[in-house]
């Protein structure tokens, strides 16, 4: 027992100094942040793209010096370009695609759960969607805009049909997951079926929604800026496609950096969305 | 009381063969008995299990609760899973009180409620905590605590601790032992313990594959010693307990013995 005792003192004063730290092996990315080398990266970048314009490597008139795209930005923000401001052109496709990501929620989400409970539910829409789904949205965009003309109408549907499927199959995909076990304890606690729907397979499935709500966003922003090329007087896309009719490529890096901003935002506000609304997202 | 009568369970099989997994079993579960089934895998025990708690219908025979025959799931019959099914998206307390909440009862009176029971399984200062902040011992306890929150009549148990280790069991079925007198509920439990299925019923069964069934049944009191005496370890160290161990040993054995030679 002294022993014993002795030894550890002894090689506790050994160790006392300067213990060497030590972890578990592991395959794979080394654990630790990656923002250094992250921003180092970003600034490589800029600096390249800075020396391969200052030096006219590329004609100016492709490639302006982040210097000019700035000061495009800030003349755009304080006059606005193509008949708008700034603020209407990034409100009208906002309203678009929030529009459209409304109706591709409030109908995709009950009708995914449909089809996740029920044969016929299944079978009905299963064959519509899966059919137009593979499409690429912009390949029907020309029949929506025959059948509902030039305006807003004819890109919120574009849109909402582009959100409502991948919305409408995590839906599916979340009442599947739903552990039958879980199930059993809430019908033994005396659960009617709606109370089932309600307090058990929703909440189950939110997560699952939530994602397929993030590659909506993702599917329909991709979805507006191209429509917004192609047909639109005002919004992000139409910004950049006339920008572009005058080479005003300056505007074009503008336009091209506001909808990496957006596409940015969204991802983020959805994550602040996931940890507010599923905390347990991963949790045991 | 809870009767079930010559039950009969066919499973159908991948290869649309039928699976028989429970052959005419007969038990009767009084007022305030503790019962345990105790049999390797594939005995059928939480086939029966799922059979009372209405999860799943016979191939034939009966069971009733109280005279009245069992057709589905309901908040007469309490069930405590192996795996816990707590919802992460409650709070221990709101989980207690679900099937409360599930009957009408206010907000108020079911939490108020609920932190009674949690306060019997010894979890009033989790109330306010998520499920997976706990450990698997306490999540079971707050099972067993939901599961009693609507008041069942009879409390369905599979397995509940066979996912902890050992020495959490050990306080879980003191725990156990403990509610089921102050509650005077009916338990009907599942393991594949032999010890615990000696320290915990009042009556066991020994159950045994292909076809499940029952091969033998013991009324035992080593329970109610323990209540007596509070000395688990005095108990489980009594020669009676190591005595019935092994003979419920071999029989288990022997039982598997019979499946390996007839397959």
């Amino acid at each position: 027992m002294t022993d014993v005792a002795a030894t550890q003192n002894l090689e506790q004063t050994a160790e006392a100094a300067a213990p060497k730290l030590v972890k578990m092996r592991r395959f794979g990315l080394e654990a630790g942040s990656t923002l250094p080398v992250s921003v180092a990266t970003g600034a490589a970048i800029l600096a390249l793209w800075w020396i391969v314009a200052q030096l006219r490597i590329v004609p100016h008139l492709f490639l302006p010096t982040p210097m000019e795209v700035a000061n495009a930005a800030i003349s755009i923000y304080q006059d606005g370009y193509a008949n708008a401001s700034l603020f209407e052109h990034v409100g009208a496709s906002f309203l678009r695609i929030f529009v459209a990501a409304a109706i591709a929620v409030v109908l995709g989400v009950p009708i995914g759960l449909l089809m996740g409970l029920n044969k016929w539910a299944k079978g009905v829409f299963d064959t519509p969607i899966e059919f137009y789904w593979p499409l690429p949205p912009l390949a029907y965009l020309p029949l929506m805009i025959i059948w509902l003309g030039i305006g807003e109408t004819s890109k919120i549907a574009l849109l909402t049909l582009a959100m409502f499927a991948p919305i409408v199959l995590s839906a599916q995909a979340g009442v599947r997951s739903v552990s039958q076990e879980r199930v059993n304890a809430a019908l033994s606690l005396g659960a009617t079926r709606f109370q089932l729907l309600r307090e058990i397979v929703l909440p189950s499935a939110l997560p699952e929604i939530l994602t397929g709500v993030r590659i909506a966003l993702g599917v329909g922003w991709g979805t507006l800026v191209a429509a917004e090329l192609i047909a639109a007087t005002r919004g992000i896309g139409y910004l950049i496609m006339s920008a572009s009719h005058f080479l005003a490529t300056d505007v074009v890096f503008v336009g091209i950096g506001i909808i990496a901003a957006c596409a940015f935002a969204f991802t983020f506000a959805m994550r602040v969305l996931e940890a507010w609304l599923v905390p347990w997202k991963g949790q045991s | 009381m809870l009767r079930v009568d010559k039950a009969s369970v066919f499973f159908a099989a991948r290869d649309g063969r039928a699976v028989h997994a429970l052959d005419r079993v007969s038990l009767d579960i009084a007022d305030r008995a503790f019962v345990v089934a105790l049999g390797a895998s594939g005995c059928g025990k939480s086939t029966l299990l799922n059979a009372m708690a209405g999860f799943l219908p016979l191939s034939s025979g009966s069971i009733t609760l109280g005279g009245v025959e069992i057709s589905g799931p309901g908040a007469d019959r309490g069930v405590v899973f192996q795996k816990d099914t707590l919802l992460p998206w409650r709070n221990v307390a709101e989980n207690v009180a679900l099937g409360l909440k599930f009957a009408g009862m206010g907000r108020a009176e079911r939490l108020a409620r609920a932190r009674e029971l949690l306060r019997l399984v010894g979890l009033q200062d989790f109330a306010d905590a998520a499920p997976y902040e706990l450990s698997g011992g306490m999540r079971q306890r707050v099972g067993i605590a939901r599961a009693l929150a609507t008041d069942p009549a009879i409390l369905l148990m599979d397995e509940p601790f066979g996912a902890l280790d050992s020495l959490t069991r050990e306080l879980m079925q003191e725990l156990l032992v403990e509610i089921w007198e102050r509650t005077g509920k009916q338990i009907f439990f599942i393991t594949h313990s032999i010890e615990e299925a000696l320290f915990l019923g009042t009556h066991l069964v020994v159950m045994s594959p292909r076809p499940g069934r029952i091969v033998a049944r013991y009324d035992l009191d080593f329970v109610r010693t323990f209540a007596a005496s509070r000395d688990a370890r005095a108990v489980k160290g009594a020669p009676a307990f190591s005595a019935l161990r092994e003979e419920i040993r071999a029989i288990v054995h022997e039982s598997d013995g019979l499946r390996t030679a007839a397959a």
